[in-house]
């Protein structure tokens, strides 16, 4: 179950860091409207890494 | 008093993390399902930013009540959080507001549970048959009221489920849709050539906050969770960022959204996906599930499942505020704001059958003035006049959107309040950016964030002021009829009327601290006080 959880927290990293990486090479065409779609990105980097942490916090107290 | 706080049985502990974030995701969750139709309608291709600007403000509000709640984790919420930051009279206001909230909550979720069905049994259409939605809301909400004046509310365990399935099945949304029916194209050209009004835009900030209320069950499931201080702040992190993340998700594809099946207008000119929700309620009301049924292949089946889905996970959130509104009544009364009839206890049940059934009653009352330019064809002519023609969803969002501002507002107060006037309480979670400085003898944390995020929401209720017609006049017209029932309960009772009543929060926090399982940070805070205490003795001895 853990491994799964890791494995779903990283795809939501790399899913938020493709989005922002997206949005950062689009910003010349689309200006400031690339604002909500980075915003979501860095959400989902923020959420993904914070399961992460958790996860490590589980790990480490089992040890 | 003492004696009668041990006289009241105190509510099992036994939430774990994933009951608690849960118990918050069946409440906040489901406003997506309300919130994105309005604010697609209202604010057309800058829909995403108005979701942006109040997901910003209610992250801000998402860490405030995390860092309340984990400190004082009792069930009072924002109300108590202000009652104890600012004094009786603003936790009275707050609290006031957080009770409109609720009954709107009833209603609105309840309205919006019968739009949902309404996507598989078409004869719930509000525009089409209005009587028979009246009627199956109406069913809803007193059935709601029955159910919990008799007792029986959905388990943790059911809540647990029911969020699992959600959380996989709006992911399945988003991760598909993006992949298959997402065009960035179509996103930058509705932006561009979409931008609403700055009326517009307000009107559409004002309404995407409605989309992240809902965070006071945060501190209701604190209340039942075993040594909140170290849980609450895990869940509740996880539980702001993923409401902010499908709220994001969901604005943008629907602005970039390539619909399945063409979508097209009476004279048969194609339509964008968002475009179906200007001036139509009835999809205003099921916009999920619309979404969901846009996205190629899967939609075939969601648009099955997702209708009972989005009508199950609203009628949960419906009863939130039938439980929550008794419950917050109970504790205002408590707290001597409300007159103690509001703790009245059905004698065979055990439950706070009084303050069930009246709010209950006044969620009835707005149910019969958001139907009525549906039910009667006469009074729509009067709301158009008047009220530039707001529909009844119209009137509960209002209402709902001046409730949240207005509370949540106080609550960034009453957290400033607190860390100043309360700083030798043990925060084991404090929102990001703080300055230190001395107030009163004390090293106090000022919170930067809180300020922000006061301004973001103070902000929202301005424009909810300036855009909202009915919200207007009924939002300040139910705080003054309020604040009025308080100042005559109060001098009836021949307790202060403008100040607060003497209260001894150093028991209490250590009550708190002790019925939370918090032993540990009881300790720290006893510590705190002793050397507090010792400081302020040997200064004030001038040694």
């Amino acid at each position: 179950m853990l491994l799964i959880r890791t494995a779903l927290s990283i795809a939501i990293v790399v899913c938020g860091a493709i989005l922002l990486t997206e949005m950062f090479a689009s910003i010349r065409m689309a200006g400031i409207r690339v604002l909500p779609g980075a915003v979501l990105g860095a959400a989902m980097v923020a959420l993904g890494a914070h399961r992460l942490a958790l996860i490590a916090r589980v790990r480490g107290g089992r040890r | 008093m003492q004696k009668k706080t041990r006289a009241n049985p105190e509510l099992r502990r036994s939430v774990t993390p994933w009951g608690s974030f849960s118990w918050g995701y069946s409440d906040v969750g489901a406003d997506i399902f309300v919130g994105l139709g309005l604010v697609l309608a209202a604010a057309a291709g800058a829909s995403n930013v108005a979701f942006l600007f109040a997901g910003v403000v209610y992250v801000c509000i998402g860490l405030a009540y995390t860092e309340l709640a984990a400190t004082y984790p009792v069930a009072g919420g924002g109300q108590y959080f202000v009652m104890r930051g600012l004094g009786d009279i603003f936790g009275f206001i707050a609290g006031w507001a957080v009770l409109l909230d609720f009954t709107i909550d009833v209603t609105l979720f309840a309205w919006t549970s019968v739009d949902y069905s309404s996507q598989l049994l078409p004869s719930l259409t509000n525009s089409v048959h209005p009587w028979v939605h009246f009627v199956a809301v109406f069913a809803l909400v007193a059935g709601l009221c029955l159910l919990n004046v008799i007792g029986v509310r959905e388990s943790t365990a059911f809540n647990g489920v029911v969020s699992a399935l959600d959380v996989l099945s709006e992911s399945l949304i988003l991760c598909l849709g993006f992949l298959f029916a997402f065009k960035p194209a179509l996103l930058i050209h509705a932006m561009q050539f979409n931008w609403p009004s700055p009326y517009q835009l307000m009107l559409g900030t004002s309404l995407a906050i409605i989309s992240f209320v809902g965070l006071e069950s945060i501190s209701q499931a604190a209340q039942e969770t075993q040594r909140p201080a170290s849980v609450i702040p895990r869940t509740s992190v996880s539980l702001i960022l993923t409401i902010l993340i499908f709220a994001l998700a969901y604005s943008n594809l629907a602005l970039g959204l390539q619909p399945w099946h063409p979508i097209t207008d009476a004279s048969g000119h194609h339509l964008a996906f968002w475009q179906i929700f200007t001036n139509n309620s009835d999809n205003q009301g099921k916009a999920v599930a619309l979404l969901a049924a846009q996205v190629p292949y899967y939609g075939a089946l969601a648009a099955l499942y997702v209708p009972v889905l989005g009508a199950i996970l609203l009628l949960i959130s419906s009863n939130s505020g039938v439980f929550g509104s008794s419950r917050i009544a109970y504790a205002m009364s408590s707290s001597n704001l409300l007159p103690a009839l509001f703790q009245g206890v059905h004698r065979r049940f055990r439950t706070p059958a009084v303050s069930i059934i009246f709010f209950s009653s006044i969620a009835v009352i707005e149910l019969i003035f958001a139907a009525i330019p549906g039910l009667f064809p006469a009074a729509a002519s009067f709301y158009s006049r008047f009220f530039r023609g707001e529909n009844g969803l119209d009137f509960l969002a209002d209402l709902y959107a001046f409730g949240a501002a207005t509370s949540y507002s106080f609550v960034f107060l009453g957290l400033i309040g607190l860390r100043l006037t309360d700083p030798l309480s043990p925060r084991k979670f404090k929102i990001p950016l703080n300055v230190g400085m001395r107030f009163r003898g004390e090293r106090v944390e000022f919170p930067i964030v809180a300020v922000i995020g006061f301004i973001g929401i103070f902000s929202i209720l301005l424009f909810t002021l300036r855009t909202h017609v009915l919200g207007r006049i009924f939002g300040p017209s139910w705080l003054l009829l309020g604040l009025l029932f308080y100042l005559a309960y109060r001098r009836y009772r021949r307790l202060p009327v403008l100040q607060s009543v003497q209260r001894d929060w150093r028991n209490d926090q250590t009550e708190i601290l002790r019925r939370s399982g918090e032993l540990e940070l009881m300790d720290e805070y006893l510590a705190n006080l002793k050397a507090s205490d010792r400081r302020r003795a040997t200064e004030g001895s001038g040694v």
